[in-house]
């Protein structure tokens, strides 16, 4: 090799120890650069800070660009820098390790259910409202901001999901849902659509969607205590009225009439409606931005009740709402900002035409009632609806009640499925397996051991 | 092909290597072309449809098709005008070199030492490395957290929301990843070159920096590229570590784009961030290119 | 096609270094101690005595190590292990340490923040107690930024005024406000973070602010009696005893306060592990698969990546250059958006795949279809990778080598198969074992494609493409909140297997190695 001869010939400066260790030049160059631009930051970032309060807004993308404004009226009137920072991916996780270390944000935007591991964890303070403010907000979205007895958050935005129809399409709103699968089926059968309707599943499943058509058809995931208040003890997953129910979900699936279906998931469930491939949607406000981009005549009412059922059922309500970091650094701000931005009419009104939900303010709720009337469809929608629950024994029902609904629909057995949910959830909510199983005629469960542990 | 050899140097082996490997290469086979074809259809089928969405105006995930419905770049300038794309571009570009030139100089030293010399724990320190990869990134995440917590507090400059902190982050990881890459090409290199070379007096520095690299030279630059890319695309770390908007990089800020009621309607724009983003990974690797496939390294004679 | 020179990297050629080179290196060693006693400066500040003494046992410790003439090993793996040690092994060891604690959601701090946030958590307004209109003031003559602040407060039914002293900490009524100064609201929220933090004694309660512009009355309704280590709420009369083994606070029927706070607790985590029904009904056959998934992702990456390396390594193929930047393509497009593009085009009604071919398959919703589909879209974004390395190991096998192996006779096949192939494995073989080990924890590839399923009707715990990565990862995160110290505990498991398996491959690296000696 002709490269080392070159450079053998040359021993005498082989002996010259400056030669020796490159690596540490290496090394002392790696902390010279650091040190350079360690230097930079610190002057840079260190003598503001302290003159000016400054107040840092977590949020995720779409809040986060909607509150720009009420940020920046804000920030003048106050004479703080307002940072509102979008957290696109695990808001919730980042927001409690933030916590954890005494760092993150001063103020957290997200939904009443995260509020059980938020306080559990000590992340967030109580946001005491005033019977002002808690006059001037929709009740339930006050009842879902309470837990254990007290205010967690300002509440500004409920959502839940509605049957939204085209009504190019289907002129007439369906009473029940065998009536809108009737009208679905025969315009497939014309050609005009290539699906009956389109609602999330996905192959693992959508829980949150889900449980409006499983709350109509009679089923509950927990039942509720004297006060109203969830009790964790009585899962509703294993009864004779969640198999009903599910069983009109495996008569819908696959293998029945095809309305539900696992291709159609979270992702395309939307164009699925927009494109005009199906007649029918179940999803909530964030849709209709969409909806409307792309020209779709389309009317908005509550998810029918089946065929010989009460219809008493409804969805998830879920709240919107500002939290208050316990580690805020200058809290009082913090709760200033919150009490503002979720109480002040204008300010609802402006997150509201950036992001159309019906506002928990009463007064901007009325501002819209001619300008945007289907923001009081979706509350009316939502008028038999619960609350979503913030026990953090909701939190094990998701996953696995999604993947069941996906099984049974792709036209798995349902009592069996059922069986399997039921052990599963209450052996990680600390209930007995086996009393959790309560309906008559339940297979065998001898071969599945019990996954309680005590 | 011609392969130029500094003049200064003696040919010890008389033919130039150009007739050498003229002799060892036989006709262009059409099967290689079948193959590249082939290949490169399996790669680009998913990225066309990226394309198409990216240069349909009207872009969004249930309109694309795989061939666009319109054309336009609405999307591109909509990147620039209603986010802070160009930014985030410049972060992760920032990052990504700083972190990739620095980590391809620590792993080169360090597989230098793990194939060139025999001391005390180098086969534990090797066993080291590949079990620290192991471990999963997101229960670390924590433990990472606060740490840089404690260096926020201190270093402001090289803490949260800088990308300093991010750079040094991957540092932390480039050791492993790229060491066991780079030690497999270092034991290539016959060792009695180095030998010789020390035997003529030469230091273990001038060793490792005028023949060892010279000769790797095609895995450094592949482990410099695998390093690069492997830092743009990062999102765990990047995602909690920056969420300032102007600290952000594109792998965040992309991923920003398309989250729960955007993702339909930014689909297109989001889209058209990926391609550009693709394009300085696909310009550093034309570059080096010719470091990975200049084949001077074939002079390296064993013996 | 036409090669520029190589430029050599490092060193120029036969360039004396000499006294430059130990310019440099004292420049550089003298910026490394500029950079110490810079770090040094927060430490002191911050009093991290520990700290600072590390900072100089490393300062010391590099100093040393280049200024002596032995250790040369040490000199070379220095610069990557500080970062290494720092930054990653340092928060291994840290969170391997959770595996003894009950560390998770509920239970990630002090017993002292528990009680600090049980307590501030039932803090209510006491009845009978107005809702104050604020002010805030200080008195004439002291400055907004930092006199003693003096909360105004108005009762809002009778626009009586009281006044509440941060200094001495009494609350007066208040006339008229003509003794103080009120302050405008940019300097009422420069004093927001002292605000909150005040506690003013009033009546039964202290005077707490809500915001800038409320205050109220508010007593905690439960409260911690050191002595007797309970907390008792003051209004049900309700006693939780703190239970140190647990760390949580609970009655004597069992009901307990959902914060907690972190408490060791041996190896109760790894019992679980063992004895936990539903980890251990799935963990064989989630494991199996999990090696499989490994085993080959990186084979089908490296044969097909080394395939079309080899198919492009001609030095006189035309548009080389052109394949070349096309197939690193999948590599440099975002993770994330390919996978939500693949994921689409598998969908069974809709997808692309499904279309192209003809084909009614429900990819994603069978076992072995998804094993499948997964399998493919690893194949997908791996190859490159694979593909660029095996062209570098190609470019370093000697053409001479392959010469003079020509010369004696041997065909082209002959020559790939005994001469190139087993070089580019050796250079190769240590990466696919880092390979495989990494594609072993390959979290991202299965979560965000497939997220585990299907899953078979009758578990909801355990799918069909499933890695024991992504499966603890539901364990531990997807019940109550997240449960890091049984995630470390079963990683811990996992480590071992992995290291297990990664060390007997590495035995015949080894072997290999030596071969070439």
């Amino acid at each position: 090799m002709n490269e080392h001869r070159a450079r053998s010939r040359a021993p005498d400066r082989a002996a010259n120890p400056g030669l020796r260790r490159p690596c540490a030049l290496g090394a002392a160059l790696l902390g010279a650069v650091l040190a350079l631009t360690g230097c930079g930051g610190d002057a840079g970032s260190g003598g503001s800070a302290s003159a000016r309060p400054v107040v840092t807004v977590w949020a995720d993308d779409q809040r986060a660009a909607a509150l720009k404004d009420f940020a920046r009226t804000f920030g003048e009137k106050y004479g703080a820098r307002v940072s509102v920072q979008a957290v696109s991916k695990d808001l919730q996780t980042n927001f409690v390790t933030a916590s954890q270390a005494g760092e993150g944000p001063d103020v957290v935007v997200g939904a009443n259910d995260w509020i059980g591991n938020l306080v559990q964890n000590g992340a967030i303070d109580p946001v005491r409202l005033s019977t002002s403010q808690r006059d001037s907000l929709e009740p339930r979205a006050v009842k879902a901001v309470t837990f254990n007895g007290q205010t967690y958050g300002m509440p500004y935005a409920l959502e839940n999901v509605a049957l939204i129809r085209n009504t190019a399409l289907v002129p007439d709103a369906p009473a029940t849902i065998e009536e809108a699968v009737a009208v679905g089926q025969r315009l497939k059968g014309e050609g005009k659509v290539s699906e009956i309707m389109s609602v999330p599943v996905g192959q693992a499943g959508d829980a949150y969607h889900a449980y409006a058509l499983y709350s109509q058809a009679g089923g509950y995931l927990f039942g509720r205590d004297a006060q109203g208040e969830y009790n964790p003890a009585d899962l509703g997953l294993g009864t004779e009225a969640s198999v009903r129910a599910l069983e009109k979900f495996r008569a819908l699936g696959e293998k029945g009439v095809g309305a539900l279906k696992r291709t159609i998931g979270p992702d395309n469930a939307i164009p699925t409606f927009t494109t005009g491939k199906a007649p029918f949607l179940i999803s909530g406000p964030w849709a209709v931005p969409d909806i409307k981009k792309a020209g779709i005549a389309y009317d908005i009412q509550a998810v029918p009740r089946f065929e010989g059922t009460g219809g008493k059922g409804g969805p998830f309500i879920g709240v919107q709402a500002f939290y208050v970091a316990a580690k805020a650094k200058n809290k009082a701000l913090a709760q200033e900002f919150v009490a503002q931005a979720g109480g002040s009419e204008r300010t609802a009104i402006a997150l509201t035409e950036a992001n159309p939900r019906p506002p928990a303010l009463k007064a901007a709720l009325a501002h819209f009632k001619d300008s945007n009337p289907d923001l009081g469809k979706f509350l009316a929608a939502g008028a038999d609806g619960v609350i979503q629950p913030a026990i953090p024994q909701m939190n094990v029902v998701w996953d696995p009640f999604g993947k069941a609904e996906a099984a049974i629909i792709g036209g798995a057995p349902v009592r069996s499925t059922v069986v399997s949910l039921t052990r599963a959830v209450a052996g990680q909510i600390g209930l007995d397996p086996d009393k959790a199983v309560r309906f008559a005629g339940a297979p065998a469960t001898t071969n599945h051991p019990a996954a309680g542990k005590d | 092909m011609a392969t130029p050899i500094p003049p200064a140097v003696p040919h010890p082996t008389g033919p130039s290597p150009s007739r050498r490997r003229g002799g060892v290469a036989h006709r262009v086979g059409w099967w290689r072309h079948a193959v590249a074809l082939l290949c490169a259809v399996f790669a680009l089928i998913p990225i066309v449809f990226v394309v198409s969405a990216a240069f349909n105006p009207r872009g969004t995930l249930g309109s694309t098709t795989l061939w666009p419905s319109g054309a336009g770049l609405e999307n591109f300038r909509k990147l620039f005008t209603s986010t802070d794309y160009g930014r985030w571009f410049g972060n992760s570009l920032l990052i990504s070199a700083a972190a990739g030139a620095l980590s391809m100089f620590a792993s080169a030293c360090g597989a230098y030492a793990f194939s060139r010399f025999r001391f005390r724990g180098r086969r534990a320190g090797m066993t080291g490395l590949l079990l620290v990869q192991m471990f999963p990134q997101f229960l670390a995440v924590v433990a990472i957290y606060l740490m840089f917590t404690w260096i926020t507090a201190r270093y402001p400059g090289i803490g949260f929301n800088t990308s300093w902190a991010l750079i040094l982050l991957y540092m932390g990881g480039a050791l492993g990843a790229n060491t066991w890459l780079m030690k497999g090409f270092f034991d290539t290199v016959p060792k009695s070159l180095d030998e010789s070379a020390k035997v003529d007096g030469a230091s273990h520095a001038q060793v490792f920096f005028t023949i060892m690299l010279p000769l790797v030279s095609p895995v450094l630059a592949v482990t410099g590229l695998l390093s690069f890319i492997g830092t743009m695309n990062e999102f765990l770390l990047a995602n909690i570590f920056l969420t300032d908007p102007e600290a952000k990089t594109l792998a965040v800020g992309l991923y920003g784009m398309i989250q729960e009621g955007n993702r339909d309607a930014n689909f297109g724009l989001f889209c058209a961030g990926s391609l550009l983003m693709a394009i300085p990974i696909v310009a550093l690797f034309l570059y080096l290119q010719r470091f990975i496939v200049s084949g001077l390294t074939s002079g390296a004679v064993k013996g | 096609m036409t090669v520029p020179p190589r430029k050599p990297l490092g060193n120029p050629l036969g360039t004396p270094l000499g006294s430059a080179g130990v310019l440099a290196k004292a420049l550089l060693l003298g910026l490394a101690l500029a950079l110490a006693i810079w770090g040094a400066f927060p430490l002191v500040e911050h009093r991290d005595w520990l700290a600072l003494a590390v900072l100089v046992a490393a300062t010391v410790l590099i100093f040393w190590g280049y200024l002596s003439p032995r250790r040369i090993p040490a000199k070379y793996l220095l610069p990557g292990t500080v970062f290494l040690i720092a930054f990653q092994v340092l928060p291994i060891l840290y969170t391997v340490s959770t595996a003894f604690t009950n560390f998770g959601d509920g239970h990630r701090g002090s017993k002292e923040s528990a009680i600090h946030s049980i307590e501030e958590a039932s803090v209510s307004p006491v009845p009978g107690t107005p809702d104050y209109r604020l002010n805030l003031a200080v008195p004439q003559g002291s400055s907004p930024a930092d006199g003693p602040l003096v909360l105004v407060l108005t009762d809002p039914a009778t626009g009586k005024e009281r006044a509440a002293r941060a200094d001495t900490g009494t609350v007066t009524d208040l006339p008229s406000r003509a003794t103080l100064t009120v302050l405008t609201d940019p300097q009422a929220a420069r004093r927001g973070a002292e605000l909150a933090a005040l506690r003013i004694a009033d009546g039964p309660g202290h005077i707490r602010t809500e915001g800038l512009e409320r205050a109220y009355v508010g007593a905690p309704a439960r409260s911690y009696d050191a002595s007797s280590d309970t907390l008792r709420d003051a209004t049900t009369g309700t006693v939780w005893k703190a239970d140190g083994t647990t760390g949580t606070f609970v009655t004597d029927d069992g009901e307990r306060i959902s914060s907690g706070w972190r408490v060791g607790v041996g190896l109760g985590n790894f019992a679980d592990v063992l004895t936990n029904p539903t980890i251990s009904r799935y963990f064989g056959q989630t494991l199996l698969w999990n090696i499989a998934f490994a085993v080959l992702t990186v084979l089908i990456t490296f044969v097909l990546g080394l395939f079309v390396a080899l198919s492009l390594h001609h030095p006189r193929m035309r548009g080389r250059w052109f394949y070349r930047a096309l197939l690193i393509l999948p590599y440099a497009m975002p993770a994330f958006a390919m996978l939500m593009v693949w994921a689409d085009m598998f969908n069974k009604d809709f997808g692309l795949i499904n279309r192209l071919f003809g084909l009614d398959v429900n990819w994603l919703g069978e076992p072995w279809t998804a094993r499948a589909a997964v399998l493919l879209v690893q194949l997908w974004m791996g190859y490159p990778y694979m593909f660029l390395v095996a062209t570098g190991a190609l470019q370093a096998v000697p053409d001479e080598v392959k010469e003079a192996a020509r010369v004696d006779g041997a065909g082209r096949w002959t020559i790939l198969r005994k001469v190139t192939l087993p070089l580019v494995l050796v250079a190769l073989f240590p990466l696919l074992i880092a390979s495989f080990a990494f594609n072993f924890n390959n979290f991202n590839a299965i979560y965000l494609t497939t997220a585990g399923g299907p899953f078979p009707p009758d578990s909801p715990m355990a799918g069909a493409t499933d890695l024991l990565i992504t499966y603890t990862y539901r364990l531990a995160f997807g019940g109550q909140g997240a449960q890091y110290g049984l995630a470390a505990a079963i990683s811990l498991f996992i480590f071992v297997i992995v290291a297990v398996i990664s060390l007997v491959s590495f035995r015949r690296a080894r072997a290999m190695e030596e071969v070439n000696g």
